[in-house]
């Protein structure tokens, strides 16, 4: 049941007459909360997630933040969902505005239906489903300070809703605990001031009710946090890197974590001196990893490089943002790929991972340290700016699924053994294993310069032909053991989806969208994105009428490196792109396929 | 015995200055004692930053100007190596020159040895940034690093010898590398290092060289009175060499080392048990920490 806009309450004292309905249940619903910088609408957005957890729902968060430290349009969503989304719902069912700016901005993204609740102190909304409370002055009158507006608008929300009363309450009390009895105290009161008001406006009462879900067991979490907490478990031991946004909160959650774990963190003086630090401390064994997003991505290149021809195994993750140059570095882009997939002067090996949500962030961080090692290579793990910071429910991370495993570290006691140890000795399958520096009995050369077996600098021309492929053959021999895709959809499909990052959630959105409409697809994510995996694209574009490759980028990257390593695809690939900053919603997917699908049959 | 990399045979000009480092390199290792895989000795590029392939200790060539990242992650990564960052003036002074100042900041115990020659060497004789005016048409302020280590307010080790006398050299690399060996912070240590092809000026640094421990005043400890001085000899036409700054014995924990303070134990992320199953309890309460 919809409400018709011109019988919507635009303000408390138009409410009266508003009819009264029976509430409508959201077993998907999708909140924003904007305004300044300062305003708290983050927390109130905390609060609302903390609450559609305990009611068994899925959620995911996002912000929309400018690249400035207060001030400014600030807002973020959340969505709770019976069914497990990653993905901004397409349109909102309500909006928390506290100035006009945010209506205006929130305006293209609301639902013809929605709701604006805003804080009418300061301005009245020029929306037409519209309901003001002065929740700064009911803050301020009554508990002194107006900054508690947030959560009296929170608490505004938990009647429209029909929140239970105690869960809204222990949601505060859960969120406030550690800041003291006082602020516990005024927020509480803040909740109560703005279920008040709004209880008086009886068309506002349990104008919806959420749907229950079963998804109890789950944890929120980024892809940021996922990602720091795997490179722990997966044995990750030191982290160099610079502050850049979207992927400064990887480091930030190390400092915290790895001290504990005789780990170290280091702030480096640019992205040249982090990659060089990384690189010096895996050539002693410790599992090592850096984090940047593209301007310092490029600066790194150089060391990665490096790394790649003194086969030295790094781990590099990429928080892609909107690029080149400083771009927008709030916003969400999948653009560095191509650069990634040919990345540096010279030839050298190196792994292309991509996790397809916060969950796979965890797992395949610690696969990616597995491979860095034993291949003795730097493997980047490519994420982007939704993936990094969006938070989402994910089921608790499972510890008898990760592995860590050595094959190429030599003991001080396998090292006495041998009659000559080569850091960089021939093979015919895959790397030689090493002894870190500091292994008693050796000594090595670690250099950049082309080497003989002992890292000694040559210019032999056999020895040259010889390294480049051994280095080079890694990306044959390693093939097995390279991540796989994950499949979904139906096996039959004749439409197919490719994607990577955070595109897996609007694009399994959009197949649950399309099948509803009978349109039959079935999607690949990949994980590993370079070396392109001919064994696992080849069969699913053969299974295909034709393949979409989502991605958010202007030049179709992922579909040109296909193209590019698999020519005989060509003409199955089609692209839909997006590259304004914004994440995919399911419907800019859906649309495309279904043009596609409808003008194939005409 | 395991058979490993071994020194190749060397590749710089005869009479180059660097051969004077190299001998007072090994001979300070040799004296200290120190076991050859404990120590790391990382290159940069350039003619000197060769001397990794040298000397009979674990090598590392790294990318130009970068060994100082390299050689402080290799140290924070195993605080029992010891671990030398050696290069030319070109690699620390100009593209490294970022890495140069913050070194002292981190302060990390590890030793710095610039071979300063006042050219770029190997790509024939380009002006670098310590060149005088005028050298290969340099019209830019020759770069001091003396003057710029002892502004700096560290508890480094700075010193500046010549290639021309072994002998002191030798002292100061052993003092230096104890220095690191007993984590008392960084040390850095600019030799004179003519290059015989491009930069001959062994003769006239001979002449021009002067003790700054000999002259009136000289106190290690106080960085102002030794930068006066060396500015003072340095107006006087003359290049002020020895120790320029030997810092007091710490007296508190705020002056320790960079590896001390990340890592108490001195266990560090190279020795640590990163197996699963030593872990478990800790990561099962930092898993459900998350979330």
């Amino acid at each position: 049941m919809s409400i018709p806009a011109s019988q919507a309450p635009a303000h408390p004292a138009d409410t009266e007459s508003a009819q009264r309905r029976p509430p409508k249940e959201l077993a998907d619903v999708s909140v924003i909360v904007g305004g300044q910088g300062g305003d708290g609408t983050l927390t109130v957005v905390d609060l609302l997630g903390r609450y559609f957890r305990k009611r068994g729902l899925y959620v995911y968060t996002s912000r929309n933040t400018l690249s400035r430290i207060r001030g400014g349009h600030a807002d973020a969503n959340v969505r709770a969902c019976r069914d497990p989304r990653a993905a901004i719902k397409a349109k909102a069912d309500l909006l928390l505005a506290f100035d006009q700016e945010a209506i205006d901005v929130a305006r293209p993204e609301l639902d013809a239906d929605a709701l604006v609740l805003y804080d009418s102190t300061s301005f009245k909304a020029d929306f037409p489903n519209a309901l003001g409370f002065p929740f700064a002055t009911l803050a301020g009158g009554q508990l002194g300070q107006p900054i508690y507006k947030n959560t009296a608008a929170y608490g505004a929300i938990t009647v429209l809703m029909g929140f239970d009363d105690a869960v809204a309450r222990q949601v505060i009390e859960e969120r406030f605990k550690r800041r003291g009895a006082e602020a516990l105290d005024k927020n509480l009161k803040a909740l109560e001031i703005g279920r008040h008001v709004t209880l008086e406006v009886p068309s506002a009462v349990n104008r919806w009710t959420l749907a229950e879900g079963d998804a109890h067991e789950l944890i929120l979490t980024t892809g940021n946090q996922a990602t720091a907490l795997g490179f722990v478990v997966g044995g990750g031991r030191f982290f160099a890197g610079y502050p850049i946004t979207p992927a400064t909160e990887i480091m930030e959650y190390l400092m915290r974590y790895l001290p504990n774990y005789h780990g170290v963190v280091r702030q480096g003086e640019d992205e040249l001196a982090s990659i060089n630090m990384v690189i010096g401390a895996a050539t002693t064994g410790a599992r090592a990893m850096t984090s940047t997003s593209g301007p310092g991505l490029s600066l790194m290149t150089e060391g990665i490089g490096h790394a790649g021809t003194a086969e030295v195994g790094v781990l590099i993750a990429d928080c892609q943002r909107v690029g080149p140059s400083t771009g927008q570095p709030t916003r969400h882009e999948q653009s560095d790929l191509a650069h990634l997939a040919h990345l540096g002067h010279g030839e050298f090996p190196k792994f292309i991972l991509s996790p397809g949500s916060a969950e796979d962030c965890f797992y395949l961080t610690v696969d990616a340290l597995n491979l860095a090692e034993k291949w003795r290579l730097p493997v980047i793990l490519l994420l982007d700016q939704a993936l990094c910071q969006n938070a989402s429910t994910v089921p608790a991370f499972d510890l008898t699924r990760v592995k860590v495993e050595r094959p190429s570290v030599l003991s001080a006691e396998q090292v006495a053994k041998l009659d000559t140890y080569k850091q960089y000795a021939f093979t015919t399958h895959g790397p030689a294993p090493f002894a870190p520096l500091g292994t008693p009995g050796v000594t090595s050369q670690i250099t950049g310069n082309e080497h003989d077996e002992w890292g000694h600098v040559s210019v032999n021309p056999v020895n040259r032909h010889k390294m480049m492929e051994q280095r080079m053959g890694k990306l044959l021999w390693a093939r097995d053991e390279l991540p796989r895709p994950r499949y979904f959809g139906q096996k039959e499909a004749r439409v197919g989806l490719v994607g990577y990052g955070s595109t897996s959630g609007p694009i399994l959105e959009a197949m649950d969208l399309l099948d509803t409409e009978g349109i039959v697809t079935k999607y690949l994510q990949a994980r590993t994105l370079f070396p392109v995996q001919q064994e696992t694209l080849g069969p699913f574009l053969d299974s295909v009428d034709y393949a979409f490759i989502v991605e958010h980028n202007y030049t179709g990257q992922l579909a040109r490196l296909i193209r590019e390593e698999m020519p005989q695809y060509h003409s199955k690939l089609r692209s839909i792109l997006k590259y304004d900053g914004y994440s995919f919603r399911a419907p800019d997917i859906a649309a495309p396929i279904r043009e596609a699908v409808h003008g194939s049959k005409r | 015995m395991v058979q490993s990399a071994k020194p190749t045979a060397n590749t710089w000009c005869p009479g180059c200055g660097d051969f004077g480092v190299l001998a007072a390199a090994k001979k300070a290792i040799l004296d200290l004692k120190i076991p050859p895989h404990e120590a790391v000795l990382v290159g940069g590029i350039g003619c000197s930053g060769g001397i990794h392939n040298f000397i009979d200790i674990n090598g590392v060539h790294a990318l130009h100007g970068r060994l100082l990242a390299q050689a402080i992650g290799l140290k924070l990564a195993n605080p029992q190596l010891t671990v030398i960052a050696a290069g030319g003036d070109g690699d620390g002074y100009a593209i490294g020159m970022g890495h140069f100042m913050h070194a002292f900041k981190k302060n990390a115990s590890i030793l710095y040895i610039v071979m300063n020659n006042e050219t770029y060497g190997l790509t024939k004789g380009q002006a670098s940034p310590t060149s005088r005016l005028g050298f290969e048409g340099n019209i830019e302020v020759p770069f001091d690093a003396i003057l710029t280590a002892l502004s700096i307010p560290s508890g480094a080790f700075v010193a500046r010898t010549f290639s021309g006398d072994p002998k002191t050299m030798t002292a100061v690399l052993s003092e230096a590398l104890q220095f690191n060996r007993d984590h008392r912070g960084y040390a850095f240590v600019e030799d004179l290092s003519p290059c015989v092809t491009y930069n001959d000026t062994f003769k006239e640094w001979r002449e021009k060289i002067v003790n700054i421990e000999k002259l009136p005043g000289y106190d290690p400890t106080d960085r102002s009175a030794v930068f006066r001085l060396c500015s003072e000899t340095m107006r006087a036409g003359k290049i002020p060499v020895g120790v320029m700054h030997r810092p007091p014995k710490p007296t508190d924990e705020s002056s320790n080392p960079l590896e001390l303070k990340l890592l108490p134990d001195n266990i560090g992320p190279a020795r640590a048990d990163i197996g699963l199953e030593h872990n478990l309890a800790a990561y099962r309460t930092l898993l459900a920490s998350a979330g």
